[in-house]
C-alpha cells in the first residue's frame, strides 16, 4: 500500500464515523418502543419497564377440574399479555391462545409447581414455536394424519396430538420426558407452557413461559 | 481501482435497458414485449392504488370493511380493485418471465450485468410490495402470511457471531411495529407498500430523463389489449376477499399469493433458520449470476451448467406450488428426496458442462486455421 492510498483510506474514517452517527438515530426511529417515561401523556403512569420489554398478564381462571375429567379432553382459552409500548395507553395488549389438556397419566410438567409434583393436566400456549401460527389440539390422531400432510404416529403415540396448520409441525402433549415433544415437522422445540395453579378446583393460569415473538 | 469501477459503471449505464424499450425491432417476438408489459402493469397498479387510497381505511377494525365497501358498494370500486390486484399479478408474472428470458438467453452477460441486477432487485421489491399490500386487506391469509414471514427473521439470531447482535429480532420488531402483529404492522406495511412504488417511480422517471427514451414503445393496439385484459379479468373473476383476520385462529391450510406458494412448501421442509437463509442465497445467486457465469456463449446449449440450474429452479417452483395446493407434505421423507434430486441435478449439470467444454476444445484444435480470425469477430458480436 503506498502513501497516497493509505491517506485516502484514512480520510474514510471520519466519513464512516459521520455516517454511523447519522444512521444510529435513523434506525432508532424505526423501533416501536420509546424509553420509559418519554412522552408520557398527562395523568398517565409510565409502565414498569424494570424488566425490559417483558410482557405481563393477569391470572386467568380457565376451567374447572370438573370440565376436564375425561382423559384427552381439552379446553381452549385466550390469555392476554401487556407489552410496554408507545401507544396512548403506553401498553399494548397481545393475546396468547392456549389449551389445557387432561392426560390419562401423570407426568412432571414445568408449568405446575415448577415440575416438582406430577400432574395430569398440561397447559400449552398455542403459538407455534416454529413461525408463530396458532396450532390446534386434535383429540383424534386420525384427523392429524388426514389433514396435516400424512404423518402417521407410532403405535404408542396414537392419541390426542397437537398439530400446526402452517407447516405441519406435530407435537405430543403427553410425552413423559418432554411434554410437547416435536414428533414431526420443522418446529425447533416444544411449544411454550403456561404456569398454572389449582385454586378450589379451578385451573388458574398465572403466567407464560418467557420467550420472544416466536 | 476506483477509476476501473467508474469505467465499469459508465459502460453498463449506457447499455441499461429496464423496460425492453430498446428492443423495438424485436417486438414480433412476444418475449421482447415483457419489459413493456411490466411498465404498463406498473403504471396501472400505481394509478388504481392511488384511487383505492381514497376509500381505504388503514386500521385493523376498518380495513376489511372498507374493502368490502370498495368491492360491493362504491361505483366502479370492483374495477379499480380488480385492476390493482390483477395488474400486480401481471406485473410479477411479466418480471418473472422476463428474468427467465434473460437467464436462459444469457442476456445478463456483459454489458447487461447492471440491467439484470436492477431487474432482479425489482422482482424482490415487487414481491415485498405484494406481501405488504396483501396484508392491507386484513384477511386470514394475509395475516398469517405476514406473521410467518416476519417470524422467519427472528431465527437469523441463531447465526453464529452476527446473531449475537439480535438483529433478526430487531428486523421483525421494526416491521411488526410492536411485539405482535397489529395496528402498528398495518400502518408500517401501508407505508412500505406505498413507498416502494413511489420511490421507484421517481427513479424510473430520472432514468427516462437521462436516457431520453420513450416510456411506451408498445403499439396503441397492444396497450388497449392489455388494458382490456385487466378489465375483463376483474369483471369475470372479482378479486377475492378471503375471511376477516382472526389472530386466534389459523386456517388449515394457509396459502398465500401464488408467487409465494413454492416458498411456503420449502419452509415446511427446512429448519427455520434455513427458511430465511435459503431465499437469501437464492437472491444472492440471482444477483451474482452475471459474475459467476464466465462462459463465452449466450445460447443455453453453450453453458449447460447454468441452463440446468435454471431448469431445476423452474421445476422446483412448479412442483412445490402443486404440492402445497394439494396439501401434500410428508416431512419425514420429502426433504431427503429434494436434497438427492438437487445434488444429482447439479452433478448432471457439471458433467454436461465439462463434456461441452472438452468437445469445444477438441473442435478448436481440429480447425486451427480460421480460428484467429473468427475469434475477434465473435467478440464484437458478443
Ligand atoms: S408455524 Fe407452526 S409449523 Fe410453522
Amino acid at each position: 500500500m503506498n502513501r497516497r492510498t493509505f491517506l485516502k483510506a484514512l480520510s474514510a474514517v471520519p466519513v464512516l464515523g459521520g455516517l454511523g452517527a447519522f444512521l444510529a438515530p435513523v434506525l432508532r426511529y424505526l423501533k416501536p418502543n420509546l424509553e420509559p417515561g418519554l412522552g408520557v401523556p398527562q395523568g398517565k403512569v409510565p409502565p414498569d419497564l424494570a424488566e425490559g420489554d417483558l410482557p405481563k398478564g393477569e391470572p386467568l381462571p380457565i376451567a374447572t377440574l370438573e370440565e376436564l375429567r375425561e382423559p384427552w379432553s381439552s379446553k381452549f382459552f385466550v390469555f392476554t399479555q401487556k407489552y410496554p409500548q408507545y401507544t396512548p395507553e403506553l401498553a399494548k395488549a397481545a393475546t396468547v391462545p392456549g389449551v389445557a389438556i387432561k392426560l390419562p397419566w401423570k407426568l412432571s410438567f414445568p408449568g405446575y409447581k415448577a415440575g416438582k409434583e406430577p400432574t395430569d393436566i398440561v397447559v400449552f400456549s398455542r403459538i407455534c414455536p416454529h413461525l408463530g401460527c396458532i396450532f390446534n389440539y386434535v383429540p383424534n390422531w386420525r384427523e392429524v394424519t388426514a389433514g396435516y400432510g400424512g404423518y402417521v404416529p407410532p403405535e404408542e403415540r396414537r392419541h390426542g396430538l397437537m398439530a400446526c396448520p402452517c407447516h405441519l409441525s406435530i407435537y405430543d402433549p403427553a410425552d413423559r420426558e418432554v411434554p410437547g415433544r416435536v414428533l414431526s415437522g420443522p418446529a425447533p422445540r416444544p411449544p411454550r407452557y403456561f404456569t398454572y395453579e389449582i385454586r378450589d378446583g379451578v385451573i388458574v393460569v398465572t403466567g407464560a413461559e418467557p420467550g420472544g415473538i416466536a | 481501482m476506483w477509476d476501473r469501477l467508474r469505467e465499469w459503471f459508465r459502460e453498463r449505464k449506457e447499455k441499461l435497458d429496464l423496460f425492453d424499450e430498446t428492443q423495438v425491432d424485436r417486438q414480433d417476438n412476444p418475449l421482447y414485449l415483457l419489459g413493456q408489459i411490466v411498465y404498463f402493469a406498473w403504471i396501472a397498479v400505481v394509478v388504481s392504488g392511488i384511487l383505492l387510497m381514497i376509500w381505504y381505511e388503514p386500521t385493523t377494525h376498518g380495513a376489511y370493511n372498507s374493502i368490502l365497501r370498495i368491492q360491493h358498494e362504491v361505483p366502479l370500486g370492483w374495477l379499480i380493485r380488480g385492476v390493482h390486484k390483477y395488474g400486480a399479478d401481471m406485473l410479477i408474472l411479466a418480471i418473472t418471465l422476463r428474468i427467465y428470458r434473460m437467464y436462459f438467453l444469457g442476456e445478463y452477460k456483459r454489458p447487461n450485468e447492471l440491467s439484470w441486477m436492477i431487474l432482479f432487485g425489482s422482482l424482490v421489491l415487487a414481491m415485498i410490495s405484494g406481501l405488504t399490500g396483501y396484508l392491507l386487506i386484513w384477511n386470514q391469509r394475509a395475516f398469517w402470511a405476514a406473521k410467518v414471514v416476519l417470524t422467519v427473521a427472528v431465527y437469523l439470531d441463531e447465526l453464529p457471531l452476527i446473531g449475537q447482535t439480535r438483529f433478526g429480532s430487531a428486523i421483525a420488531f421494526a416491521f411488526l411495529g410492536g411485539p405482535a402483529e397489529g395496528q402498528g404492522t398495518l400502518t408500517r406495511f401501508y407505508a412500505i407498500h406505498f413507498g416502494i412504488s413511489a420511490l421507484l417511480l421517481v427513479a424510473a422517471e430520472i432514468y427516462f430523463y437521462f436516457t431520453r427514451r420513450r416510456r411506451f414503445v408498445l403499439s396503441p393496439t397492444a396497450l388497449v389489449i392489455l388494458a382490456l385484459m385487466l378489465v375483463v379479468t376483474s369483471y369475470v373473476f372479482p378479486a377475492e376477499m378471503g375471511r376477516r383476520a382472526d389472530p386466534n385462529r389459523t386456517p388449515l391450510p394457509i396459502l398465500s399469493d401464488w408467487y409465494f406458494l413454492a416458498l411456503y412448501q420449502y419452509v415446511k421442509y427446512t429448519p427455520p433458520l434455513w427458511a430465511g437463509l435459503g431465499p437469501g442465497l437464492l437472491i444472492a445467486y440471482g444477483m451474482l449470476v452475471p459474475f459467476l457465469d464466465r462462459s463465452k456463449g449466450r445460447r443455453p446449449s453453450e453453458r449447460p451448467f447454468f441452463t440446468v440450474v435454471g431448469i431445476m429452479a423452474l421445476t422446483y417452483f412448479l412442483v412445490f406450488t402443486a404440492l402445497i395446493m394439494f396439501n401434500i407434505a410428508v416431512i419425514g421423507r420429502d426433504p431427503h428426496v429434494v436434497l438427492l434430486v438437487t445434488a444429482a441435478t447439479l452433478g448432471l449439470g457439471l458433467v454436461l458442462e465439462f463434456r461441452y467444454r472438452r468437445r469445444r476444445k477438441l473442435a478448436e484444435a481440429a480447425a486451427p486455421a480460421p480460428a484467429p480470425r473468427a475469434a475477434p469477430a465473435r467478440a464484437t458480436v458478443g
